[in-house]
């Protein structure tokens, strides 16, 4: 199979991955449930990952770090932790459901979408700060968006959330891993993202990264191996937010994946995905017809590429594709938002995206296959 | 021997206790706390030597790991450590 749905979830793991998950299920039980060799062995493990994490995102404090079931857990911690019914909300016009529902969800929460195009990061700064007026209880803003691969200028929008006392949600579903996120520079209130995509942790992983002074919201509740007497949450992390056992092989396989990306360097990773992209999108533009949605130099934009052939449904041309074994993803890639922004709401896209273990050879079987399904 | 005890609230304390210490050079174990030093129930003790509790109150200072209970440990039982 040649595999471009990176973006969904990195379905090749490193083989460190699978022979972590593999030793957790067989020698390790569940961490701060007992004093015994395995139970020692899962909470050893999990430290270690929850270690990694906080170096790599420069948390300060392993403590920090909550390991979820995948991004849209943590983002629903994250989003009914600072929004409530009357709140008043801002997001970028590039928002995946998982943050668009658990709004809905809520229920009266006055929802500003600060948009802008796609590709154009000024503007996008200029979008949240006319958008970020007082009375704003939280700002939510995808790093990276899942369906066209631009890249939301974090940095500047945190800093704008830091100087107007906004508490900032970062949706780094498809930046962790790929673009540097140094929490301890950006101060959000919260950064949430999955485990099994550019962290090459299996599926069934997510981390929220907290802040130290911003109390935050069960989603549900139960036994943490911790104040079992006490019938209310603990109020310290990590405990608060990890009610029931942990995902122990599954948090075993992303401390490998962690080490995996740290070994080859986020750097690397980031310009092969982006290789492999612009490869994509100049070979997808010479082909007649076909609209990509891509600057010429894929500034501003991550090793995503969406595309479409107007007059032809997205899903019939993946169905070709998936016939020649190419997997790739159509349609709304559960971001109707974003795909209302970049004015795709009507089609939909079929989207390629890449990671480490793509190599021009697959960039050529898309060009190839794509281009015959056009004769 | 006579130890030291520092209790911790949650496993991952615990274990963040025993990774600053272990920076620092000492060594030290994690166990399920005795049941008389928690009030709430089921917590976790780092136990570390009696002769490098002060070292250990610096490192657990400069790490900002405190305020954390120790308790000295003897044959006799556990009593609190006034610091």
């Amino acid at each position: 199979m040649i595999y471009l749905d990176a973006a969904a979830t990195s379905f090749q793991k490193p083989d460190d991955v699978w022979q972590a998950v593999q030793t957790a299920a067989r020698d390790m039980s569940s961490p701060g449930r007992g004093g015994y060799p395995a139970a020692i062995r899962a909470a050893d493990t999990v430290f270690q990952c929850r270690q990694a994490l906080s170096d790599f995102f420069h948390a300060d404090n392993p403590e920090r770090i909550v390991f979820t079931l995948n991004a849209t857990h943590a983002l629903n911690i994250a989003i009914k932790s600072l929004v409530h019914p009357g709140s008043r909300v801002v997001i970028s016009g590039y928002e995946h459901s998982a943050v668009t529902r658990p709004l809905a969800a809520i229920g009266n929460v006055r929802t500003i979408v600060a948009e802008s195009p796609l590709f154009q990061p000024q503007a996008a700064l200029d979008a949240f700060a006319q958008a970020i007026t007082p009375g704003t209880d939280a700002v939510i803003c995808t790093h990276v968006s899942n369906v066209f691969g631009t890249v939301l200028p974090i940095r500047q929008i945190a800093e704008l959330c830091r100087e107007r006392k906004v508490p900032l949600i970062i949706d780094a579903s498809q930046s962790a891993g790929i673009l540097p996120l140094d929490v301890s520079e950006l101060q959000p209130a919260f950064v949430a993202m999955p485990g099994h995509k550019g962290l090459y942790g299996p599926q069934g992983t997510g981390v929220l990264i907290c802040s130290e002074t911003i109390p935050s919201q069960t989603l549900i509740e139960g036994g943490t191996g911790s104040l079992p007497l006490q019938q209310s949450m603990p109020d310290f992390l990590p405990d608060r937010l990890e009610a029931g056992t942990h995902n122990v092989p599954g948090i075993a396989g992303l401390l490998e994946g962690v080490r995996f990306v740290s070994r080859l360097g986020i750097d690397q990773i980031r310009e092969s995905e982006r290789a492999l992209a612009l490869a994509a999108a100049n070979g997808l533009r010479r082909l007649p017809g076909i609209e990509v949605f891509a600057t010429p130099d894929l500034s501003a934009q991550c090793g995503v590429v969406s595309f479409r052939l107007p007059g032809k449904d997205v899903e019939e041309l993946g169905e070709v594709l998936s016939q020649q074994d190419i997997a790739v993803r159509t349609g709304y890639h559960c971001a109707p938002l974003a795909h209302r922004t970049a004015g795709t709401l009507k089609t939909g896209t079929i989207r390629v995206s890449f990671s480490a273990f793509n190599t021009p050879e697959d960039v050529v079987a898309l060009l190839t296959a794509v281009g015959q399904s056009l004769l | 021997m006579d130890h030291y005890l520092i209790i911790a609230r949650s496993i991952t304390q615990a274990q963040r206790l025993q990774s600053a210490l272990k920076q620092f050079g000492i060594t030290s174990r994690v166990y399920r706390a005795p049941r008389d030093l928690v009030d709430l129930g089921c917590a976790y003790a780092v136990q570390i030597p009696e002769f490098v509790l002060p070292q250990a109150l610096t490192v657990l200072h400069q790490a900002k790991l405190g305020p954390v209970q120790i308790y000295l440990s003897t044959q006799d039982g556990y009593r609190e450590a006034v610091l």
